[in-house]
């Protein structure tokens, strides 16, 4: 028995495996997100390759195989393209010199190369040193500047304006103290502005914010609702056939794809409400519609519907648990029924409502489908928040996280310089939804420990 | 006013109960609301989806206004507002407005359209061309003529554009046909070496002729000349022929009533005919053939008066009985296809509304493989958003088909996994461990479906592309690598073990799992040389002849089966969880080795919670959308490979409903899936809760007993 293995052991053994492989699956999943997405930030060095035939090419090692390599060669408007494949055979020298900048643009995305001269608006021409501490003074705010003069590793020159400038950094000079201070800059930038050229520049703002704010109006409506659809299943309707079927109901709707809900959403929110509401007071802008397309308002509807059923189904939950003692306590010494909820049942039930709301508001935060009916916008560089009346505007398109996700990697003109992007964005995307969950996860661990403690006293 | 005699204690507890009522109803409205709101899904669903399903109807006025000018009409435009009378006058509702030709006498007039010029044939056998504006109006002033014949009267005209100019085509009593082809400013003539009874011009040249029982058809050229393309045989002789929109399918009326639909080959090669002809009106001849020019619906009148409404994929719409028992003197449509005005002999002037919105849906253009326009057999497609004179296809078995093939992959890569896991967790865990684990496989659950669809779109796809070998290969590493492992787990003295870090099976196969797989991809590439000469994908071309799609269904499968793993294991564990621990005490107490007792005790008792849980994952996995979306290709192909692309409903809806025309054909076919999926998700949801329920009673009895 010792040499071979025990069918006992066999099913053990297998089913661990089962257990080990959805782990590793996500695991690397995301990692593999978190990685690429955090690294994009990292200012690498930048290599200069020369090639056999002479020829000269500066980048930064982004992944490639073993005989060939890829590299990030930036400068779209001398090479028409930002990668490069160069074969490993083919690579005579490599270096690593300090006098490599990188500059982010406004348009036309990165560029990489020397940088010549600069120009002052009085016209002056400043080379060397020089031209290096004016630059600095100049991103600095404390001077100004009218053009840079840069070429490439080949020595082609590029005339660029001040204004176009990102950002600009040596990263082959950098120390890694100056690197990861680069890194938290990037990090912000990519977190706090709009999205640029092209959407392959920039950060997400928009995003997080039209997310945040379609998450918001939506549990305003979802919570009050679901509370009080679980309250009545729980607590007012009398138990029966009736109810049950209605609880089934509940649930299944939970398992209904969203997508149906998206189309719902579209027939009856959009054309139907928004296109009534265009009739009765948008009518002098018709035929465009205001309220009869895709905005805020309809998306934040159509996924309170949607994550409904999490709401109730969690909020029944911590109604059940609520120890049926205490609900008579309160009725024997003379309460009614409305008092007995508002004052012992909710609030017992409260953190599970809790938990239900967080689960939608995740629920609700990862999901793209039906959005992409009901008005997510590629991009709204505009928040729906400003200072015009009526400050919020409920009928405008918004941007989303998750769908920039997809419509970065599937729609954009430039899928391989936008994988990055899609990346971090990923990454936060994914940030939020854990940070979420493991709140709700949180809260009800400590919540049936709660309970737990009370019916045992 | 208060009551004196209430005491405040009592009116306090009066305002208590008043509020209480208030509160109660409140709870029970909103809650009854909110779930009638999340009902409603259905009911609109289905409303939306039923006009498709509607009857097509054709209605004729009930009052016939008499024509001014009497039998002599020859010609009503569209809109009913000119009509041209057979002595060559232009008439409006005020009155005369041109005279077109003062001589010759007209004979007929082409098929009205709003876009063609209009041509009207003479007695003495010359033609009329009467160009349009943009708006449609003739230009009655710019008229053209042309000879067609020497001198015998023109008996019939077609018209049609081609890339330059028009094409026109005509027969004389005698049955002699000539065309003109008009190319910019001139007009070639062109003699057909044969007679004809019926003629029909379609685009770009292609004439068909009949004579008898036989069909010919011929391809008339801008250079003057003209070669017989194809010819056929009917059994019974033609009586009426006409074209549909986009001219690749011909619609021919014999004289024992048939109706039948030619459509031209796939490789332009003459005409073929359909194999089952539609729904006769009746016994006798057909005499009219008129195409409307949309939706490929045509109105077919027969000698007994009998008229009917078709559409070229679903057949015959409707039937009812002609205005009057003679044949028309003129039969025209408007631009949309609605309203068809029949001027008869007697002249009086019928309008007949055409309500057929979505004449093209029935349930066997839905369901049943159809000949579409350019493919040789029968098909079941799916290209709904067809422009222009292109064929929509309306089949939902292709997204059906995707649908299902995404999910069965899907399952086929969940299943194992998650039963595996949820076994594992259920009898081989401790309850430390089991805790530990469900937190994480509840966060994999929360992951969004764009995050898995996009890594497995942009990152998996390309790789198994070019490691589709060392893919496959783990498939079989994997399992005999963790039995391998718990091999040499055994083999491995019992000092190194005590070193080794205290942990479950489960998460102790990660590390070497991961090598594992690690191994499997880097060896892959030696075995590949050498058993498929270096690129598994060629020779699979080659030798198996399967194509191979970079997003296809095995990615699909893969990314989907990670998305329903979390919800196949919760609830295959809660089954089995659920198991009365007696029963599995009972079985080991008796001697079963724990094996024995999971195959024979504890997987039986809660193998409906494990159907349950496998049912409410392919309902996830049906509907789920980014990911179909973005790790297949989206091609609504019906092929069964694992290697090729799908479209499945869900994604199909994202991709085409913003897209498509608010209450069209479209439009509602894409509702109709909505509610397939609907529909789908609800009937496998609420058996699986059924099934759910009564496994808990059962346990509950269990337990009761224990």
């Amino acid at each position: 028995m010792r040499w071979r293995l025990g069918r006992d052991s066999l099913w053990r053994w297998l089913s661990g495996a089962c257990v080990a492989l959805s782990l590793l699956a996500v695991v690397a999943l995301l990692a593999l997100i978190a990685v690429r997405g955090l690294a994009h930030f990292w200012p690498a060095d930048i290599e200069r390759l020369t090639l056999e035939n002479g020829q000269q090419v500066a980048g930064i090692p982004r992944g490639g195989e073993a005989e060939t390599r890829r590299y990030f060669t930036a400068n779209r408007d001398l090479d028409g393209q930002v990668w490069r494949w160069i074969a490993v055979d083919s690579i005579v020298e490599r270096e690593t010199p300090a006098s490599l900048v990188y500059v982010q643009r406004r348009d036309w995305g990165p560029f990489i190369g020397r940088l010549a001269a600069v120009t002052t608006p009085a016209g002056e021409r400043l080379r060397g040193d020089a031209a290096e501490s004016r630059l600095h003074q100049a991103l600095a705010g404390d001077a100004e500047l009218a053009t840079l003069s840069l070429h490439n590793v080949e020595g082609r020159d590029v005339t660029l304006p001040f204004a176009q400038v990102q950002s600009l950094a040596w990263p082959n000079r950098m120390h890694v103290g100056d690197k990861l201070l680069a890194w938290v800059d990037g990090v912000w930038r990519f977190l706090s502005e709009a999205p640029g050229d092209g959407r392959v520049e920039g950060g997400v703002w928009p995003a997080i914010f039209g997310t945040l704010l379609m998450v918001i109006l939506m549990s305003l409506v979802v919570t009050p609702f679901g509370v009080l659809a679980a309250l009545y299943l729980n607590e007012v309707a009398r138990q029966g056939p009736v109810t049950r079927l209605v609880r089934i109901a509940v649930r299944n709707l939970a398992g209904v794809p969203s997508i149906v809900y998206g189309v719902f959403g579209l027939g009856v929110f959009v054309y139907g409400l928004g296109g009534q509401i265009d009739r009765w007071f948008y009518a002098e802008a018709l035929p465009s519609p205001t309220f009869g397309t895709g905005g805020l308002l309809w998306a934040s509807l159509t996924l309170a519907l949607l994550t409904l059923p999490v709401v109730i189904v969690a909020t029944e939950e911590g109604l059940a648990r609520v120890p049926g003692t205490l609900r008579e306590g309160s009725l024997a010494l003379g309460a009614t029924r409305f008092e007995t909820l508002k004052r012992v049942v909710v609030p017992m039930a409260l953190p599970s409502m809790l938990t239900g709301v967080i689960l939608a508001v995740a629920r609700a935060a990862g999901e793209v489908a039906p959005l992409m009916l009901v008005g997510v916008a590629k991009l709204a560089p505009e928040i729906p928040l400003d200072g015009e009346f009526p400050f919020l505007h409920l009928e405008s398109k918004f941007m989303h996280l998750g769908y920039h996700v997809f419509d970065l990697g599937f729609a954009s003109r430039d899928a391989e310089a936008a994988m990055p992007l899609v990346f971090a964005t990923a990454t936060l995307l994914v940030a939020v939804i854990v940070v979420l969950n493991l709140t709700a996860i949180l809260l009800r661990h400590h919540l049936r420990a709660r309970h737990r403690a009370l019916e045992r006293s | 006013m208060t009551d004196p005699f209430v005491s405040p204690q009592r009116a306090n507890r009066r305002a208590r109960q008043r509020l209480d009522r208030l509160a109660s109803g409140a709870i029970a409205a909103s809650g009854i609301g909110v779930v009638a709101a999340v009902l409603a899904i259905g009911v609109y669903l289905t409303l939306a989806v039923l006009p498709l399903f509607e009857d097509a109807s054709v209605e004729v006025d009930a009052e016939p206004s008499p024509a001014t000018s009497g039998a002599s009409i020859v010609w009503l435009a569209e809109d009913g507002e000119y009509w041209l009378s057979a002595n060559g006058r232009v008439f409006d509702a005020q009155g005369e407005v041109t005279t077109l030709t003062d001589e010759p006498r007209v004979t007929t007039v082409t098929e009205a359209s709003e876009t063609l010029p209009l041509a009207v044939g003479l007695d003495n056998g010359e033609v009329s061309v009467v160009p349009r504006d943009a708006r449609g109006q003739p230009r009655w002033s710019q008229a053209t003529r042309w000879r067609l014949f020497a001198s015998a009267p023109v008996a019939a005209l077609h018209l049609q554009s081609t890339t330059h100019g028009w094409a026109l085509a005509g027969r004389d009593a005698d049955g002699q046909v000539a065309a003109l082809w008009h190319d910019g400013g001139t007009a070639r003539r062109i003699a057909l070496p044969d007679r004809a009874e019926h003629l029909a011009l379609g685009r770009e040249g292609h004439l068909v002729m009949s004579q008898g029982t036989r069909l010919t058809s011929w391809k008339l050229s801008p250079d003057g000349s003209v070669a017989p393309s194809a010819r056929a045989e009917t059994a019974a002789p033609i009586t009426a022929l006409a074209f549909l929109q986009g001219s690749r399918t011909l619609v021919v009326g014999d004289a024992e009533g048939g109706l039948r639909r030619w459509r031209q080959r796939p490789d332009d090669q003459g005409w073929q005919a359909a194999e089952t002809p539609y729904a006769a009106l009746g016994e006798a001849p057909v005499r009219r053939l008129l195409a409307l020019p949309r939706q490929r619906l045509w109105l077919a009148l027969d000698a007994d008066g009998r008229l009917g409404l078709y559409q070229a994929m679903s057949g015959q719409r409707w039937q009812g009985v002609a205005p009057e028992a003679s044949l028309p003197v003129t039969l025209s449509s408007d631009a949309r296809g609605n309203r068809v005005r029949w001027l008869s002999e007697t002249g009086r002037l019928y309008r007949l509304a055409v309500e057929a919105p979505h004449a093209a849906v029935s349930t066997a253009t839905l369901w049943m493989p159809q000949t579409y326009e350019g493919y040789a057999s029968d098909e079941w497609r799916w290209a709904a958003a067809a422009s222009g004179d292109a064929e929509p296809k309306y089949s939902l078995v292709p997204l059906a088909w995707g649908t299902l093939k995404a999910a069965a992959w899907a399952m086929v890569f969940a299943v194992p996994l998650a039963l595996g896991a949820a076994v594992h967790s259920a009898c081989y865990m401790s309850t430390r461990q089991r805790a530990r684990l469900k937190p994480a496989i509840e966060l994999m659950e929360a992951l969004p479906g764009v995050v898995i669809g996009f890594v497995a779109g942009l990152l998996v796809a390309p790789f198994v592309e070019q490691h589709l070998a060392g893919t496959l290969a783990l498939f079989i590493c994997v399992p005999l690598g963790s039995v391998a492992c718990g091999w040499l787990w055994r083999r491995l003295p019992a000092r190194w073990e005590a070193r080794l870090p205290p942990v479950g099976v489960g998460v102790g196969l990660i590390v070497p799992l991961a090598l594992l797989c690690w191994a499997a991809l880097s060896v892959s590439p030696w075995l590949e040389a050498w058993w498929f000469g270096g690129d598994l994908r060629a020779w699979m071309q080659q030798t198996l002849g399967w194509d191979y799609a970079q997003r296809n269904a095995l990615i699909v499968g893969m990314a989907m089966g990670l998305a329903v793993i979390p919800t196949l294991y919760s609830l295959a564990e809660e089954a089995l969880s659920g198991v009365p621990r007696s029963l599995a005490e009972g079985s080991l107490a008796l001697g079963a080795t724990r094996a024995q007792t999971l195959w024979r005790v504890q997987l039986p008792a809660a193998a409906p919670g494990i159907l349950a849980a496998v049912m409410i994952g392919a309902g996830r996995a049906v509907g789920e959308t980014m990911i179909v979306l973005m790790a297949t290709g989206n091609t609504p192909l019906m092929s069964p490979s694992l290697f090729e692309g799908l479209r499945s409903l869900a994604a199909n809806l994202a991709i085409e409903l913003p897209e498509a025309a608010v209450g069209g054909t479209h439009y509602r076919l894409l509702l109709l899936g909505a509610l397939l999926l609907f529909v789908f998700t609800f009937v496998v949801n609420t058996l699986a809760e059924v099934v759910r329920w009564r496994l808990k009673r059962r346990y509950r009895r269990y337990g009761a007993r224990a």
